[in-house]
């Protein structure tokens, strides 16, 4: 049985895919240029930087005499990378040894960089106007409201209220596919991928939600490179500032609006003209790394005796512990349950199949959404859980 | 699959803390190799490219001055639009503050710039960055020196160099003067630093990046230069004469050119000396 995996590793993954051309005008950019270069490898970073300024081509083996011998594997990954994304470019010269050359397009942004320090992408709001503006707080609780009601809403849970979702439900089946799996009479149902999916952090769910809906672009007419610039653009904005939707083009609007649904951006309307603000999901989204502040306080305690207390009054969270949980309980601040064989076994019918990646994102999930009381300790879950619950599953088989 | 990592900072994510040699009469001597305008177009290209690698990258410049030393640019403080013109602004009201400061006394010959000061400064800054939270950036000093090293601050410059030691941060030397600057020797020698007197200061910009913009994860990897040799010697305490014999005082290990009755740090009394070896002690 073929198995959909979900790659969610960063942006730039998709970026290096792209093809040699669209690849080449993404460099036209400036802040893509930027972005690419923080996106790899220290090393790759650090040649790149250190070749800015030479016009020549520099041979592998005098890239090579940069490296002590500890670093080989590291060097041939960031040498690597920097193909890939076409930012060397890899010749062959007379003696018949390997060079290579930065991209021109891509250098000359860097240099103006350099010399002139970044200019942000466009002019936020002046200050003169008055408008108000929600605080970094409101925006923060603005964004994690949003990305919850859609995701309860992708799930299809019954708990989703009935709010003015505007997302279409053609794009909603773009992003359920390979998340959901639709089986004669009953309803859908979570594949595995799905199961990995609720139980990532909130940045790696972003990802997978940007990486369908960048894949799906072409369906609609819009150039995945065009698309891919405006959101990498849109991480150079400054969090909590508002900027006039009037300086994008339609391609765009239409995308800030589809953006404003999942949370990443806020619209606001003024008296005269109308703002996007973008929120702290937005501005992470280039930074392959978890920002600490965006991450979410824990809420969820394990006992030795397999209970398990989530201080939640989330709807999503009840939903996600259902998954492996039974839930005995709801009090207005409080979820009770217990993990059991039988509801671990429950997860892992249905097509999805009881292999140790599955397992690990569940103890993973504990683990990361510890209670803070509990996170302070090591380990955060207690080792029998940890140990017994992928031990469940194969004494079954 | 592996689940999604916990780590929250890449490796490469560093504090660069910058000292940068204001000293007028360096800059305006012969000594110095290329003009100071140059010079800081160059120092400020380098820190845009640092700030450029990654979007977490703190730099923060320290002028150090003949008699003064101040925090002159903080990237932390945001504005990445006028970068430049508010680090050149604060540089401008240092140097004028410096020179007002430099009225009273004057100076023979070039004078040395206050580098104790400006790397306690550093140090000072780097130690608040440690105490604010669990989460820092891998701190490190790039000093960019120019003028003399002063005798006279042969102890402060000492005690900073061990305090960087302690909390294990680097400090890397750029030389740009004419000379070998034994303090700084020593202090990327103990500290694990880079020592650097560039061969060809017009290039600066090329030196800078290639040796000094390096993480500290990726020196594990790479290439940099090695110290050739370390001038140890050390400055007496009565008449901050750099020496390569002295007296040391044993109960605070005081050094002095010359017999003294007692010791000047400690106060201890000296007995006459018997002969010239018993009591001098060489330095190594």
């Amino acid at each position: 049985m073929p198995q959909v995996r979900i790659i969610a590793k960063n942006f730039m993954d998709m970026v290096a895919s792209l093809p040699a051309i669209k690849l080449d005008k993404l460099y036209h950019n400036p802040f893509i240029c930027e972005a690419i270069l923080r996106s790899m490898p220290p090393l790759a970073k650090k040649y790149v930087l250190q070749m800015l300024y030479i016009d020549v081509p520099v041979t592998a083996s005098l890239l090579n005499e940069w490296v002590l011998p500890d670093g080989a594997s590291k060097h041939r990954v960031a040498v690597d990378r920097l193909i890939q994304l076409r930012v060397f470019t890899e010749l062959v010269d007379r003696k018949k040894e390997t060079t290579y050359v930065l991209n021109q397009m891509f250098k000359m942004n860097l240099r103006e960089h350099i010399i002139n320090g970044g200019e942000p992408p466009r002019k936020p709001m002046a200050a003169n106007i008055t408008v108000r503006l929600p605080s970094l707080e409101d925006l923060d609780n603005y964004a994690a409201q949003q990305w919850e009601c859609f995701l309860l809403h992708l799930i299809n849970s019954a708990e989703a209220e009935v709010t003015t979702k505007s997302i279409s439900p053609s794009m909603m089946k773009v992003f359920q596919r390979g998340l959901l799996s639709q089986r004669d009479k009953e309803g859908p149902r979570l594949t595995e991928s799905g199961f990995q999916f609720l139980l990532m952090d909130t940045n790696a769910q972003l990802w997978y939600i940007i990486r369908e809906y960048i894949s799906n672009s072409e369906d609609r007419g819009v150039d995945s490179a065009d698309l891919i610039s405006f959101l990498l653009e849109l991480s150079f904005h400054v969090t909590g500032e508002a900027y006039n939707v009037d300086t994008l083009d339609d391609v765009q609007r239409t995308t800030v609006k589809d953006l404003a649904d999942l949370g990443l951006i806020k619209l606001q309307q003024g008296r005269k003209d109308s703002w996007f603000i973008p929120t702290k999901l937005a501005t992470n989204l280039s930074i392959s790394l978890s920002d600490a502040s965006s991450r979410k306080q824990g809420y969820v305690v394990v006992e030795t005796n397999f209970r398990l207390y989530a201080y939640s009054t989330s709807k999503l969270h009840c939903e996600i512990l259902r998954l492996f949980a039974r839930i005995e309980y709801q009090l207005p601040n409080l979820i009770v349950g217990s993990i059991t064989k039988e509801n671990l076994y429950q997860a892992f019918q249905n097509g999805i199949t009881a292999d140790q990646a599955s397992i690990k994102y569940i103890v993973s999930f504990l683990q990361q959404n510890a209670h803070p009381r509990v996170a302070e300790r090591v380990p955060s879950v207690p080792e029998n859980v940890t140990d017994q619950v992928p031990h469940h599953l194969y004494s079954n088989d | 699959m592996t689940p999604v990592s916990s780590k929250q900072y890449a490796d490469d994510v560093s504090l660069l803390m910058v000292l940068i040699d204001t000293n007028p009469l360096f800059w305006s001597s012969t000594a110095a190799p290329l003009p100071f305008s140059k010079f800081l177009s160059q120092v400020l290209s380098f820190l845009n490219s640092i700030l450029l690698l990654n979007q977490l990258n703190q730099v923060m410049v320290i002028a150090t001055g003949l008699n003064s030393c101040d925090y002159i640019y903080d990237s932390s403080l945001g504005l990445t639009t006028q970068r430049v013109e508010t680090l050149l602004q604060k540089l401008e009201e240092f140097v004028i503050k410096d020179e007002e400061l430099n009225k009273d006394d004057s100076v023979d010959g070039i004078g040395s710039s206050l580098l104790s000061g400006s790397l306690s400064m550093a140090l000072c800054y780097i130690q608040r960055v440690f105490r604010s939270g669990s989460l820092h950036p891998q701190p490190r000093i790039l000093c960019m020196h120019g003028s003399q090293d002063g005798p006279g601050q042969y102890v402060a410059i000492m005690n900073s160099i061990f305090s960087a030691q302690r909390s294990m941060v680097p400090i890397d030397s750029c030389v740009i003067g004419s000379q070998h600057s034994a303090f700084l020797q020593q202090a990327s020698y103990i500290t694990g630093g880079v020592y650097l007197k560039p061969q060809q200061p017009d290039g600066l910009f090329q030196y800078l990046t290639t040796v000094f913009a390096t993480d500290l994860h990726s020196r594990n990897f790479l290439q940099l230069p090695k110290p050739v040799g370390v001038d140890f010697r050390a400055s007496c305490f009565c008449h901050k004469n750099t020496i390569d014999m002295g007296y040391i005082c044993s109960v605070c290990l005081s050094i002095f050119c010359k017999h003294h009755k007692k010791c000047s740090t400690c106060g201890s009394a000296f007995g006459q000396p018997q002969t010239n070896v018993s009591t001098s002690n060489q330095k190594s």
